[in-house]
């Protein structure tokens, strides 16, 4: 098995909404707690959203510039240096891809948060451990939820449905069609650590109105534009 | 003029590069945005990713110190700042016989935000700095509430 998620850039609309499902979850989650926000009330206000924070890319120059709204999360990595790297045991790949920090064993060295390329990991100060995205493992196996609610937290709360969960390893699942049929992507591949998350690249999009379409329109009259019952 | 709510604790204004390099701004200089209603101070970013003739910001930030739980020093009552300051209850009057309209979406009721005409203008030099400012106010009677200086949902009583 290799559980990880499939984020289309297309429709992503930025909102968030994926990283605050995802503290709200955590905060009554025993495998990683509440992630602390620092000074919430005072100065130098630090909120902690790194599970699915979400980054925006702006490409090209206006009116033809794109905005990219990017959410980033653990990758969940093949190849996962941060579990290499880590002195005491804490960090572990389970049997379904997942990359987990026991809490209990952590002694918050940041040694993992250095050998992670995608910045997927926080210390939080205020339980000096490492802090990560757990693909809600506590939800994607727990029977008791109904079927169609085993998945991550951030899958179920987006509200463009540009997140999806599954396992890469099956031909048929819905993540390893997506990824096929769209031409998704792993963030830095050369790096090498075989990045199981995937990305849907966006459409590219014609404009709304070409330059064609404004020398039709002169040609016909603007009158031409108005539904048929003003018309009459 | 619209905005966008996200909660952090600054804010800036966000304007077209290309509307700001022929106005002569740039990023994070400080600026005067008025409107028919009022006028503020706050600091410019530029993007591309926005229509040349439309500036905009988060909204749900800039309150004022010792609201919402906020601290005397809290971030975002020194460094936020409030499109309030900007925009009406009412529309403004245009003949003099004309009936006050609400400032408000015909359809939802909800606070129109985005129809504001505003002039954005680069500050003298010197003139930095969040504005207006108000006086802090006073606590509210029995509030002697902690404000923690780390949260952590869940492990503790909102007290």
């Amino acid at each position: 098995m290799r559980l990880g998620l499939v984020i289309d850039l297309d429709t992503c609309v930025g909102c968030h909404a994926c990283a605050t499902a995802c503290k709200e979850w955590n905060a009554s989650s025993p495998v990683s707690g509440p992630l602390s926000d620092y000074e919430p009330f005072g100065a130098g206000t630090l909120g902690r959203l790194v599970q699915s924070a979400c980054g925006i890319t702006r490409l090209g120059e206006y009116p033809a510039s794109k905005t990219i709204n990017f959410p980033m999360s653990c990758m969940h990595c093949a190849d996962a240096d941060c579990v290499t790297v880590c002195p005491t045991g804490a960090s572990y790949k389970r049997d379904d891809g997942i990359v987990l920090v026991d809490q209990d064993k952590c002694m918050g060295c940041n040694l993992c948060a250095w050998a992670c390329p995608y910045g997927a990991r926080e210390l939080d100060t205020a339980t000096g451990t490492m802090k990560k995205c757990t693909l809600c493992v506590d939800r994607i196996n727990d029977e008791l939820l109904p079927p169609e609610e085993r998945q991550p937290a951030c899958v179920l709360a987006c509200p463009t449905h540009a997140r999806f969960f599954g396992d890469f390893d099956d031909p048929a699942s819905e993540v390893s069609r997506l990824t096929a049929e769209r031409g998704g992507f792993g963030l830095m591949p050369e790096l090498g650590y075989a990045p199981v998350n995937q990305y849907l690249p966006p459409r590219e999009l014609k404009p709304v109105i070409g330059a064609d379409d404004v020398k039709a329109l002169l040609e016909r009259g603007l009158a031409s534009l108005a539904s048929p019952v003003i018309r009459r | 003029m619209r905005g966008c709510g996200r909660s952090s604790r600054e804010n800036y204004l966000y304007m077209n590069r290309g509307t700001a390099a022929r106005l002569g701004l740039g990023d994070f200089d400080w600026v005067w945005v008025e409107s028919h209603h009022g006028r503020l101070r706050c600091q410019l970013k530029t993007m591309e990713g926005v229509e040349a003739n439309t500036v905009w910001t988060w909204n749900a930030i800039g309150r004022a110190a010792r609201n919402g739980r906020l601290d005397e020093d809290a971030s975002e009552a020194t460094a936020g700042f409030l499109l309030n300051h900007l925009i009406s209850e009412l529309l403004p009057k245009g003949r003099a016989d004309d009936r006050r309209l609400t400032n408000s979406d015909p359809v939802t009721g909800q606070a129109a935000w985005f129809d504001l005409r505003v002039k954005v203008s680069k500050c003298a030099v010197g003139e930095t700095g969040i504005w207006p400012k108000f006086p802090m106010s006073k606590r509210l009677p029995g509030d002697n509430r902690r404000r923690p200086s780390t949260w952590r949902y869940h492990t503790e009583a909102a007290s």
